[in-house]
């Protein structure tokens, strides 16, 4: 009897991996066509689009790299990413054990004034930014969008620190240290900031996904060849359909690349990321 | 002494999140709500001038704005629940035993690394009635007939919302299944012991119990549903006609390429006040279903 109801239910699972599975190929078929499309012409992938390319050509690559000088893109993006990231780890960390440890009134209508922000669409106050960075006289620079990225990243980020704060950095460490005489500063990245890996890593993870996929932002704010971004230079070449289109892809498959190789070598990282950065805030 | 200095420094933490915060969201934002009764515009940039409501009035006559709001209430409910719902499956069919189960988790979660920009490129080539557009070439090769997806105006808002599924299903699968594993198994022993069959299980112990996931996704979703913009821009840019222009790319079109400041501030207004409505309702509706389960 027992027997009999695990051999169904073992038939059963494997019914369901074999669906699974049949729905993950079908999942990622744009991303393969997407991959194999960029090695061939035209007309090889109208009359074979799913088949292996039959005379790998990287001509299309080479276009593709020059026209958007990717080695200036790439570099431009990264260094938006990684001080946009490290502003909102430090300046969220910082404002969030603040936040958690000096626990008065003034401090909870600081915490809500963030909170509320989380609902509020501040693309509606473009006009006024765009206003704001040319009189900063930061128009067209990276520094525009990293400050942007600072200022609206750093609500999620503020509120994934400081529950994890409050819940699991105990106190009496930091109790023993001021006792000492060490200063709040000292006893913040010495002894609190280390203990806040876990919650960075997730900060780390979620913003720079955030941050290299933002499109609005580096749209408005820059203009310049010079200034540009991957996907700035994705989408002014792409802008008209041409004759021979498959030499586009590359520049697609260069526009998802980093963080495609990014996410192959965390993945385990950025699924935890994406999960704990939802459910533990 | 000592104690100010310390309390001083704990204040100074504070400062540089908050001046990034109000110097960049929340003084673009306030300033919005004056410019949206001026006649702030790429031609009167100074001497602004009192229009009371009238900016808020025009509204109505736009197609482009009313469409906007129109299109983009429809694809956020959409996403919201069809996001919900087939990453509640996939998480739950996932969180079984699967010898792949690491391996398919992965694959299902891929799209949601991508930009949304470059997705809308590619998706525009597959769904693409050329010869070279494969959904089509898969459908005339069994025999059926081409479908427009994005050059139809009834269809181009569903085939936005099919590529957005696809992208970011498996984002709310990687949720969904954080917090199966977080139920407890004795659970579903014990329901097994009374002799609940599957699906009384999953709906009596598995989804109520997925209800702060399912709150985080439905919101985000919601929220996320009404400022769509990369993927519209990449996709259809707003055609056929006003069919998929959304509120985002009806926004920017308005005060960017138009140049119509104070009009574009007011829409931007009815935008945060929709978003608002919206997802408080939705709040309200989780929070009802909350309470009948607890």
């Amino acid at each position: 009897m027992n027997k009999a109801i695990r051999i169904t239910k073992s038939r059963e699972g494997w019914i369901l991996e074999a669906a699974l599975i049949l729905l993950a190929i079908l999942f990622v078929i744009p991303i393969y066509y997407l991959i194999v499309t960029t090695f061939k012409s035209p007309d090889e992938a109208t009359f074979h689009p799913l088949a292996l390319p039959f005379h790998f050509t990287l001509s299309n690559y080479y276009e593709a790299w020059n026209a958007m000088n990717y080695p200036k893109v790439l570099m431009n993006t990264s260094i938006i990413t990684v001080c946009s990231v490290a502003g909102i780890i430090l300046f969220s960390s910082m404002a969030a054990y603040s936040l958690a440890r000096r626990d008065h009134a003034v401090n909870r209508a600081i915490f809500y004034f963030f909170l509320a922000g989380m609902m509020v669409p501040f693309q509606m106050g473009l006009v006024s930014l765009f206003k704001l960075i040319n009189s900063l006289g930061i128009m067209d620079t990276l520094l525009a969008v990293i400050c942007v990225n600072i200022g609206g990243g750093g609500i999620v980020a503020l509120f994934l620190f400081k529950s994890f704060i409050t819940a699991s950095v105990p106190i009496e460490l930091e109790e023993a240290a001021f006792i000492d005489g060490c200063s709040v500063q000292k006893t913040f990245w010495f002894i609190a900031f280390p203990l806040l890996t876990p919650v960075t890593a997730t900060v780390a993870i979620l913003s720079t996904l955030n941050v290299w996929n933002d499109f609005l932002n580096p749209l408005l704010f820059l203009q310049s060849r010079e200034n540009s971004l991957i996907l700035l230079e994705v989408y002014r070449n792409i802008g008209q359909f041409s004759v021979d289109w498959t030499s586009l892809f590359p520049m697609l498959l260069l526009g998802v690349a980093p963080l495609m190789f990014f996410y192959l070598i965390m993945q385990r990282y950025v699924i935890k990321g994406v999960a704990a950065g939802a459910l533990k805030g | 002494m000592n104690r100010t200095k310390r309390e001083i420094n704990y204040g100074m933490f504070i400062l540089p999140a908050l001046l990034f915060y109000v110097l960049f969201c929340v003084y673009p934002f306030v300033t919005m709500f004056y410019y949206s009764v001026t006649d702030y515009s790429v031609s009167k940039q100074t001497n602004l001038d009192y229009v009371g409501l009238r900016n808020y009035i025009e509204i109505w006559d736009n197609d482009l704005l009313l469409y906007g709001i129109k299109n983009s209430i429809v694809y956020a409910l959409l996403m919201t629940v069809f996001q919900t719902a087939f990453g509640i499956l996939l998480a739950v069919a996932l969180d079984k035993k699967l010898k792949t189960r690491n391996i398919l988790r992965s694959v299902f979660f891929l799209p949601a690394v991508f930009s949304p920009l470059v997705i809308g490129f590619l998706w525009n080539y597959l769904m693409s009635t050329s010869d070279f557009g494969l959904i089509n070439q898969g459908l005339t090769s069994i025999g059926l007939s081409k479908i427009n997806f994005l050059g139809d105006s009834d269809l181009a808002l569903y085939s936005v919302v099919f590529t957005q599924l696809w992208q970011w299903t498996g984002w709310a699968m990687v949720i969904f299944l954080a917090n199966l594993q977080s139920i407890s198994k004795d659970y579903y022993e014990a329901a097994e012991i009374d002799g609940a069959t599957a699906s009384h299980q999953f709906w009596k112990i598995t989804l109520p119990l997925l209800q702060p996931s399912v709150s985080v996704v439905a919101i985000t979703a919601m929220i996320g549903g009404l400022k769509v913009f990369d993927i519209i821009m990449s996709l259809t840019n707003g055609g056929p006609g006003n069919a998929t222009e959304t509120i985002m790319t009806a926004f920017i079109k308005t005060s960017f390429s138009e140049g119509f400041y104070g009009y574009g501030a007011a829409f931007g207004v009815v935008f945060f006040v929709a978003v608002l409505l919206l997802t408080m309702l939705l709040m309200q509706f989780l929070r009802k279903w909350g309470e009948k389960i607890a």
